[in-house]
């Protein structure tokens, strides 16, 4: 008995030892290998490949960014993508963040029920939402004849075809990334630092400006960075809810492959693109991403 | 005190009026879909002179239509699976393993969605016109991967970092040989996350238009790029039918969705 109870107490750390091996924490890099296999050759290679063709095609030379920069065509679409990215941006965090600062301060059932209608309109098909932008902004649609039924316009507004349409239909889209990073960062203030203004006599006007508003400023920065480069980059509203006056990037690159089959002015676009993407990220990383920090 | 609403004032109600007028644009295009796939006019007159489900019994007799609904449900399922075993296995090395360059390695899973899609199509489509990929069920589901790898690996990654440890030694200890372990402990204890990395990825080929259109031929034709298609031609109300469907099916989805997390969160 007492042997027995010895021998086990002695054998004990060996046993759990042997039990415990198979179940090693450190897994290392291997899982990881099938996928970055798979995004190496379906992703890395095919986007390095384009890359390389805006130098190599027709011939090896900078000519196809000297087409780009030079036309005055594509210095348009450069500058429309800019100022279209810029306008949707803007309009998104003017329009956003009321409605984020108010999330914050409701109920939780309210707060619950926008949250779903925001992620409802998230989720819904992208050519559903727009089909039924271009339909609700036709010159016949509702929305003209409800502004001119109301005596606000006499005659129908031009609200799609050309870049209106495109930022209010880019709008739309980005709004929920723009309500839904900022509602985290407001919901992380501490309430105590407003507390503290209002005991020190500040007015509500004041406290926004000074504490509020300062406070939730990388949170503006990051939610308005990452919707300027999703909307530098965006491809089917603008295609179909703007005007063939007025393309963007995105467009431009698509159809100089797709209709003139141009393959090198195109992988030039697409290159001025991507690093554009990549500097505006890279930003985005240094100074406002809170993982990072 | 500008957190709450009772200090604000009169400018609350400014801020209510405000987050009625949001609401109401979010919802208008949602609502005005399904209120004019049920309308009768082909020219889409709203308030339509009738109602009727005629652009319904049109879809459901269009074998074209059909063919794209089977095609993106098989696509869309495939790409679940392949993008749950491969984003959830690099998210495991990226949770668990300690290696250097770990952090590089989580970036680049993530490029997929950083990189504009229209760069990733024409670059995909290049590529698979050399390898003869276009116009393939392989095409399809290797252009959905790309983007729907890193929301697989985004949510596994969450899922493993809230999951303790000690729950796989608990299960050591007890006897569980490795396997069982990740089937009986861990499987169970990600699920939520691994659901979330289905569901993300389900939508993301379902709803994936850019890539499916460079890569679509004639006979292989998702449904987003019916709908583009059929787009660019006319403004047929059949496409309301069909939007009105992918409202709906998004809208289970989320339920789904949120049944899975309401009934995770009080254990937490």
């Amino acid at each position: 008995m007492t042997d027995a109870s010895a021998g086990l107490t002695t054998s004990r750390p060996a046993r759990l030892r042997r039990i415990a091996q198979p179940m090693r924490t450190d897994s290392g890099a291997r899982p990881a290998w099938p996928a970055i296999a798979f995004l190496f050759v379906f992703f890395v290679l095919p986007v390095g490949a384009l890359m390389l063709r805006s130098v190599t095609d027709p011939h090896w030379g900078l000519q196809n960014f000297s087409d780009l920069l030079a036309t005055g065509t594509y210095a348009r679409v450069l500058f429309n993508t800019f100022l279209v990215a810029a306008t949707v941006t803007l309009v998104s965090l003017i329009i956003g963040y009321p409605l984020a600062w108010l999330i914050v301060m409701l109920p939780q059932r309210w707060q619950q029920l926008l949250l779903a209608i925001l992620l409802m309109s998230m989720w819904t098909s992208l050519l559903a939402r727009t089909y039924a932008w271009l339909v609700l902004l036709q010159r016949t649609g509702i929305i003209n004849r409800g502004l001119m039924a109301l005596g606000v316009i006499d005659q129908p507004l031009a609200l799609v075809n050309n870049l209106t349409g495109v930022v209010i239909g880019m709008t739309y889209i980005m709004l929920p990334f723009v309500i839904l990073p900022l509602r985290a960062t407001l919901s992380s203030i501490d309430p105590s630092l407003m507390h503290a203004g209002a005991i020190c006599g500040a007015s509500s006007f004041r406290l926004f400006r000074s504490v509020l508003l300062p406070l939730s400023l990388p949170g503006i920065g990051a939610a308005g960075l990452m919707v300027f480069v999703m909307s530098l980059g965006y491809y089917i509203t603008p295609a179909l809810l703007g005007g063939t006056a007025n393309m963007m990037l995105a467009e431009l690159i698509a159809q100089t492959v797709q209709s003139f089959l141009n393959w090198g002015l195109g992988a030039a676009a697409a290159l001025i693109l991507l690093c554009a993407t990549l500097v505006l990220y890279a930003v985005h990383m240094r100074y406002l991403d809170e993982d990072a920090r | 005190m500008i957190l709450t609403r009772s200090k604000l004032g009169l400018f609350r109600y400014v801020l209510y009026g405000h987050a009625l007028l949001v609401t109401a644009f979010l919802l208008l295009p949602i609502v005005f879909i399904a209120l004019l796939s049920l309308g009768s006019s082909r020219w889409l007159a709203f308030p339509p002179p009738a109602w009727t489900f005629k652009w319904y019994e049109e879809l459901a007799s269009d074998p074209r239509w059909m063919e794209s609904l089977w095609l993106s449900l098989r696509l869309a399922l495939c790409v679940t699976i392949l993008s749950v075993l491969l984003g959830g296995a690099a998210a495991f090395a990226l949770a668990r393993g300690k290696f250097r360059g770990r952090r590089l390695l989580k970036a680049f899973f993530v490029s997929p969605m950083i990189a504009p899609v229209v760069i990733v199509a024409i670059a995909l489509y290049s590529f698979s016109l050399k390898m003869g990929l276009n116009g393939t069920f392989i095409g399809f589901v290797a252009g959905h991967l790309i983007v729907a790898v890193p929301f697989s690996v985004i949510c596994i990654v969450n899922s493993l970092r809230s999951f303790d440890l000690a729950l796989e030694q608990a299960a050591a200890i007890c006897g569980a040989g490795r396997l069982q372990t990740l089937r009986r402990v861990t499987i169970p204890c990600i699920a939520p996350g691994v659901m979330a990395a289905a569901i993300f990825s389900f939508l993301a080929s379902w709803d994936e238009v850019v890539i499916s259109i460079f890569m679509a031929s004639p006979q292989l034709q998702t449904l987003p790029v019916r709908m583009w298609t059929s787009l660019r031609m006319d403004l047929t109300p059949v496409i309301a039918a069909v939007s009105t469907l992918l409202v709906l099916a998004s809208m289970l989805l989320m339920v789904v969705l949120g049944l899975v997390f309401v009934r995770r969160s009080p254990k937490q």
